[in-house]
């Protein structure tokens, strides 16, 4: 048997959630999956069961000035459909799973599972997007880069929820995205980029890029960034070999059953020269 | 009368898509015990002790001290027990099975037994058995099978050849990935048992059951139920499973069901085998191929099943749709202790017209030519004799095949501008290809003897009862239509069920797209029969297959007409291959069939669309790999399947050339669709990337390493 508890409000999930051990279920996509037995046997949670994908302060999904606050359990398929999503926010949505599993797979969800091919965090990173942690007592604010300590681990706490996710103001006129899958649609990424830019006339006023799946976090590397801040966009060709030395020794991809370590490698690395060559000119 | 081709609402259509069609786990009842199988961890070992915990009360345990018959599988070869005794020869090998009411207590005594192995050194491969001098897994060799035969005189041709291509190929495993995993209900009731389940040969089924129990066949049942596909996977495979079924009922006494979750059934059921393919041709001096040396050799896995009828099929179509008249062509099929490889749609085609249609390819660019110009000049036709020597005697339309495949697709055009823009990462690929319809050889006369039956009503309406099951291919309905043609009687008074081997005689089993044209042919025999007596009130009519006298087969030398008749094809793939990921992208698909006439438009288009994708992904999506014996993708996530948004739609046509010995002129169809994809797939991509293709699936990650290559 499995204990689930199904609670009427946010408050009162933390109240669970700091009594006793509890799962975090918000669209179940994700741990239904990982715990699944034979079927027709009760998946096997180990401890209690908190649904809170129904909480509707959870849901909230609003545009304060420049900055977007989407609640932790609104599901892909809301973000998606919301008024006024800007591109660089839809981009790696719309290739993510399929349509049926956007209706119920959440945000919040993505985050908290931490898989290094989650395919909503190469864009949360580089958008410097920050998590605010909810406990009954307390409340904090955290980077997506802290959070994410490593394949499935998380600082989230026993009796924390991750309930908001914070994007920042920015405006992003070019946004570029490539993801390598098994297949066209329903496919767990076997290596991601996502790149944001903004610029003053031909100068680059700001650039973002972060790769997923090509190590055991997403890999974004500040230091290299600067090196193109302030640059012309047509010297940036020249900084080409520098850059790909930088993201070569940051990527740390595996083989594993979907994909080769080496294909990983070279696949980010081909990405990056052809964004900052053809996307970025 | 109606045009038989046009295409009626499928008899199956409302209760599956209504959801009301009842498949063998929604199957209820109070009584019912679940089933599961405990599989060996080990590829090769000797099972030394198994501890079982104390059981509760209604729990059971089924080893093989529990078989009142013999433990072998009836097939080709008599070497795989229902369940292992002291040794076990492949990882998932069933050992023993666990019954009870409660799934999840079924799960908690699985965890407490301890089964006891001491490992044995295992062969992994076929490079492994090849090595092998010693500890083999089969009658003391390392083939199950070993074949080899010749046409003309290949020994003169190597004499004077002035000039030699050579190939080799590789294949890897397929799934069949049927929607509805394997899955059996068993019942035990008044001394008779009761098989009802997701099958594709239910007299298969009766036969391992008669083995197994030792009873007769008058106390076995075998019935169809709504099956969510087979694609050969649920060819010899459930027969494992109908025994498992029936042994848990039998020592329960109560009916069981035993369903497989889909990680166990990728896991542990059959595969299309992998294949190696070394071809040689050999050319004259006037640059024309004269003879060839073809060599293949499969993965057969752990035991021998239907390895040695696949690899027959792999050698008698490897030679593709050329008259070369000389030829000497070998094949094994290796045991190794990796799953057992099986029947699959194209039955061994698919490997073979991978390498031939590369091969060619291979041989026209040697020899500066387009491909389809160097393969046109080839082509068989109607009176010349096939690799074994039978006479060809129906029109063989390939020419107009290809004519109207290239008008449709634009292929000729497309070729030259691909090659003329060299490294624009985009090709056109054609292959060209046939499939043999019905059983290799004489054996539909030999061993399988199909047998029909009508029964007429007083109220006009009639009955057919024949073992062709649905499995989505449509026959349900496209029987019935050939039967209601001939009585001129509406579709509607013809009743056809799922078979139920106490009502219909064994008409042979479903596959080697045979249905249509063997059972239909039959049928259609059947019914002027029936016709002839209309007036007569209720009466029943069998008909049974005489193998024609056109046709000839020597099995001890594979000479003469390797199968009764041929379907033919060619396809046409256009892919952009991703500068930067190295993925696939399918631009086009295109096909063209003469398979006499179809009997129903729409369900040849489903058969023609679904084989497409399945081919496609053979080609380039599907990897199914085995590590030390394990297969390590088990589930849909990473056995990645197309999706509808894969491939395009496939823009098809057929050629009108009604067979002669064909209910209404129709051959096969069903598995011919699949053989043609992964070729013209594959010819597509060595275009787009400049780089000799050796293998499939072309993953990005073979791409990337053939691009790293100088070639």
């Amino acid at each position: 048997m499995v204990n689930a508890c199904r609670p009427l409000s946010l408050e009162e999930a933390l109240v669970m959630r700091s009594r006793e051990a509890t799962t975090v279920f918000a669209g179940g996509s994700d741990l239904m999956v990982r715990y699944r037995q034979w079927s027709g046997v009760t998946p096997d949670f180990s401890g209690t069961v908190l649904f809170v994908g129904h909480l509707p302060e959870l849901q909230r999904l609003d545009r304060e000035k420049d900055t977007w606050k989407i609640g932790a359990a609104c599901t892909i398929t809301q973000i998606l459909q919301a008024q006024g999503i800007p591109d660089h926010l839809k981009l790696p949505l719309l290739s993510m799973a399929s349509p049926s599993i956007r209706n119920v797979a959440t945000l919040g969800g993505n985050i908290c599972n931490a898989s290094p091919a989650g395919d909503t965090l190469p864009m949360l990173y580089a958008l410097d997007a920050r998590l605010t942690l909810q406990s009954r007592d307390n409340a904090r604010t955290v980077a997506i880069a802290d959070f994410i300590t490593g394949p499935g681990k998380t600082i989230l706490a026993a009796d924390e929820i991750l309930t908001e996710i914070t994007i920042p103001p920015g405006d992003w006129p070019r946004v570029y995205y490539k993801k390598a899958g098994t297949r066209r649609a329903n496919s767990i990424s076997k290596v991601t980029f996502y790149a944001v830019a903004r610029f003053d006339g031909d100068r680059i006023a700001d650039i973002r890029m972060a790769f997923g799946a090509a190590a055991p976090t997403v890999v974004r590397n500040p230091a290299a960034e600067a090196l193109l801040q302030n640059i012309d966009k047509n010297q940036v060709p020249a900084w080409l070999e520098t850059l790909t030395t930088h993201y070569a020794d940051a990527l740390r991809p595996i083989d594993d059953l979907r994909s080769t370590g080496k294909y990983r490698q070279q696949t980010a690395l081909r990405i990056l020269a052809h964004f900052l060559r053809r996307e970025l000119a | 009368m109606r045009n038989i081709s046009e295409a009626i609402k499928r008899f199956d259509f409302d209760e599956k898509i209504e959801g009301r069609a009842q498949y063998a786990a929604d199957l209820k009842d109070r009584q019912m015990l679940y089933v599961k199988t405990l599989r060996s961890e080990k590829a090769r070992a000797k099972i030394m002790s198994i501890k079982y915990p104390p059981l509760s009360p209604g729990y059971f345990i089924v080893d093989y001290r529990d078989i009142p018959g013999e433990n072998r599988l009836p097939l080709v070869f008599e070497d795989q027990p229902f369940l292992a005794v002291d040794r076990v020869n492949y990882i998932g090998e069933p050992i023993l099975l666990v019954v009870g009411p409660v799934k999840k207590k079924i799960l908690a005594i699985m965890q407490e037994i301890r089964v006891d192995y001491q490992e044995l050194t295992p062969i992994l491969n076929i490079a492994e058995a090849r090595q092998r001098q010693e500890d083999f897994i089969f009658e003391g060799k390392s083939c199950f099978v070993e074949y080899e035969y010749e046409k003309g005189d290949i020994t003169e041709v190597k004499k004077k050849a002035w000039r030699v291509v050579e190939d080799e190929f590789r294949t890897g495993y397929q799934e069949q990935a049927y929607l509805e995993t394997q899955a059996i209900v068993a019942a035990v009731e008044d001394q008779r048992i009761t098989v009802c389940g997701s099958i594709q040969c239910p007299y298969y089924i009766k036969e391992a059951l008669r083995q197994a129990l030792g009873w007769p066949e008058e106390r076995i049942r075998v019935k169809q139920l709504p099956t969510g596909g087979g694609f050969g996977g649920k060819e010899e495979f459930p027969s494992l499973v109908a025994v498992h079924a029936a042994l848990a009922a039998l020592k329960a006494h109560k009916p069981v069901q035993l369903v497989y979750d889909r990680q166990e059934d990728i896991s542990c059921s059959t595969k299309r085998h992998p294949a190696v393919i070394r071809l040689k041709s050999y050319l004259d001096d006037r640059q024309r191929i004269t003879g060839r040396e073809i060599e293949v050799m499969t993965d057969a896995g752990a035991y021998a099943g239907l390895s040695s009828v696949v690899l027959q099929r792999m050698i008698f179509s490897v030679g593709g749709v050329y008259n070369i008249e000389n030829l000497k062509i070998r094949g094994q099929a290796y045991a190794t202790n990796n799953v057992v490889s099986g029947a699959f749609r194209g039955f061994g085609g698919p490997q073979a017209f991978f390498a031939m249609e590369m091969h060619m390819e291979n041989i026209a660019r040697a020899l500066h030519m387009e491909a389809l110009a160097l393969k046109r000049g080839y082509f068989l036709r109607k009176g010349d004799t096939s690799t074994t020597g039978g006479k060809l005697q129906s029109d063989i339309k390939l020419a107009e095949i290809v004519e109207k495949i290239d008008k449709i697709s634009g292929y000729s055009r497309k070729r030259r501008d691909y090659d003329a823009a060299d490294g624009g990462f985009r090709g056109i690929g054609c292959s060209v290809f046939f499939h043999g319809c019905g059983f290799t050889g004489s054996g539909e006369q030999e061993i399988i003897k199909p047998k029909v039956r009508l029964r007429k009503y007083r109220d006009n309406t009639v009955q057919i009862c024949v073992s062709s099951s649905e499995i989505g291919q449509g026959c349900l309905t496209t029987l019935r239509k050939i039967v209601a043609q001939v009585l001129e009687i509406p579709v509607e008074q013809v009743q056809y069920d799922y078979p139920d081997s106490d009502i219909c005689p064994d008409s042979g089993p479903t596959v080697a797209s045979r249905t249509v044209m063997i059972v239909g042919k039959l049928l259609y025999d059947c019914a002027r029969k029936v016709k002839a007596r209309w007036q007569e009130g209720e009466f029943t009519v069998d008909q049974a297959y005489v193998y024609p006298g056109h046709l000839q087969w020597d099995n001890e030398h594979f000479r003469g007409n390797a199968y009764p008749e041929y379907s033919w094809g060619a396809n046409v793939v256009e892919v952009a291959v991703d500068p930067l990921t190295y993925e696939v992208k399918v631009l086009g698909t295109w096909a063209v069939y003469d398979i006499g006439t179809p009997i129903d438009e729409k369900i040849v288009k489903g058969q023609i669309d679904g084989g497409m994708a399945q081919g496609l992904g053979y080609g380039c999506l599907e990897v199914l790999e085995s590590h030390g014996g394990r297969l390590r993708q088990n589930n849909f996530t990473n056995y990645a399947i197309p999706t509808a948004v894969d491939f395009p739609a496939t823009e098809s046509g057929l050629i009108d050339n009604p067979y002669e010995y064909g209910p209404f002129g129709a051959r096969g169809l069903g598995e011919l669709s699949l053989v043609g994809a992964a070729p013209a797939l594959a010819a597509a991509v060595q275009q787009a990337i400049g780089r000799r293709v050796r293998q499939i699936p072309l993953t990005p990650e073979y791409i990337m390493e053939l691009m790293d290559d100088e070639d």
